[in-house]
């Protein structure tokens, strides 16, 4: 659980930088005649034919006067007639990145909340209990005092310093 | 020892199969007695500020990073209507795009300065206009999500 919640917390951390959630490729593939074609009834199959294309077609949509969008299953076609172009986008959902970030942004509701709501709260006791397990000297009460007021001080900082 | 592994395993397996089952319903989904076309919404937005309704469209782009909007298209040809929701209230899966999506909720509409508007239309790489737009955001309280 610590795992989970640690690396998929790095990743969200980054997904601006890097999607760890799905890998998008594009592929561009020209192809003679999908201005003309593109009129035609038979259309769709010609096209799927002519990109090796098996999935059927769950959607069609024209996004502006020159694109028309085809969607396949995890892929979109963006045809562009005017430059004989098709671009393929596949999403593909990343192996364990995406269900990790799937259980860390609590995207399954339901009966996980309440088991990470568990964990959460023996962390909380992980946590809390740790600071009375030993007496005497090296209490949290001593000189050790200073490392529970360090581990309170370094999130305070980055509030005062970002939030004001 | 062993006892522990096995249930930790076992635990470990069903959340990572349970999560692969598609999920359809957002928020309790949508209210499908109130289904207004987007065309409409769109034609008359100030109707739909306070009153929910529910639209629907073909999910035709969706927020690739953290799922917070997606793209439905309009029965109006090139019209679109952008769903936002904050970041976690709800998650819009990419392998979505291509299906259709009732939403129900109401809009919003964003003023947009005359500079923000042409900068909008400069990276959409449109001409620039001399009156300032109004964006409009749908704010759906639930969705549901069909093949």
């Amino acid at each position: 659980m610590t795992l989970i919640f640690a690396i998929s917390g790095i990743a969200l951390n980054h997904i601006h930088q890097w999607n760890s959630n799905y890998d998008v490729t594009q592929t561009k593939v020209k192809i003679a005649l999908l201005a003309t074609k593109i009129n035609q009834t038979d259309f769709e199959p010609w096209l799927l034919t002519q990109l090796n294309e098996s999935g059927i077609i769950k959607a069609r949509f024209w996004q502006d006067k020159d694109t028309y969008k085809l969607f396949i299953k995890n892929k979109t076609l963006f045809v562009l007639p005017k430059q004989n172009l098709v671009m393929i986008e596949e999403v593909k959902p990343r192996v364990l990145l995406r269900q990790l970030n799937f259980l860390h942004l609590n995207e399954a509701k339901k009966a996980w909340t309440w088991f990470s709501d568990l964990y959460a709260f023996m962390l909380i006791f992980l946590a809390l209990s740790s600071m009375f397990m030993i007496k005497g000297k090296r209490s949290v009460f001593g000189k050790r005092s200073i490392i529970v007021l360090a581990g309170f001080a370094a999130p305070a900082g980055f509030v005062i310093y970002y939030a004001s | 020892m062993k006892f522990n592994l096995k249930l930790n395993l076992i635990i470990g397996s069903f959340l990572l199969t349970s999560i692969n089952a598609e999920a359809k319903e957002f928020n309790g989904g949508a209210d499908m007695t109130i289904l207004t076309p987007v065309s409409k919404v769109l034609a008359q937005p100030e109707n739909y500020y306070v009153i929910p309704t529910t639209i629907m469209g073909t999910v035709v782009k969706v927020c690739q990073k953290r799922g917070c909007w997606m793209q439905l298209a309009s029965d109006k040809a090139y019209e679109t209507l952008t769903i936002k929701v904050p970041d976690g209230k709800m998650v819009f899966p990419m392998a979505d795009m291509g299906k259709t999506a009732y939403a129900t909720g109401v809009l919003n509409a964003i003023e947009l300065t005359l500079a923000q508007t042409n900068q909008r239309l400069k990276s959409q790489d449109k001409p620039s206009v001399t009156e300032p737009m109004t964006l409009y955001r749908f704010s759906p309280t639930g969705v549901t999500i069909v093949d």
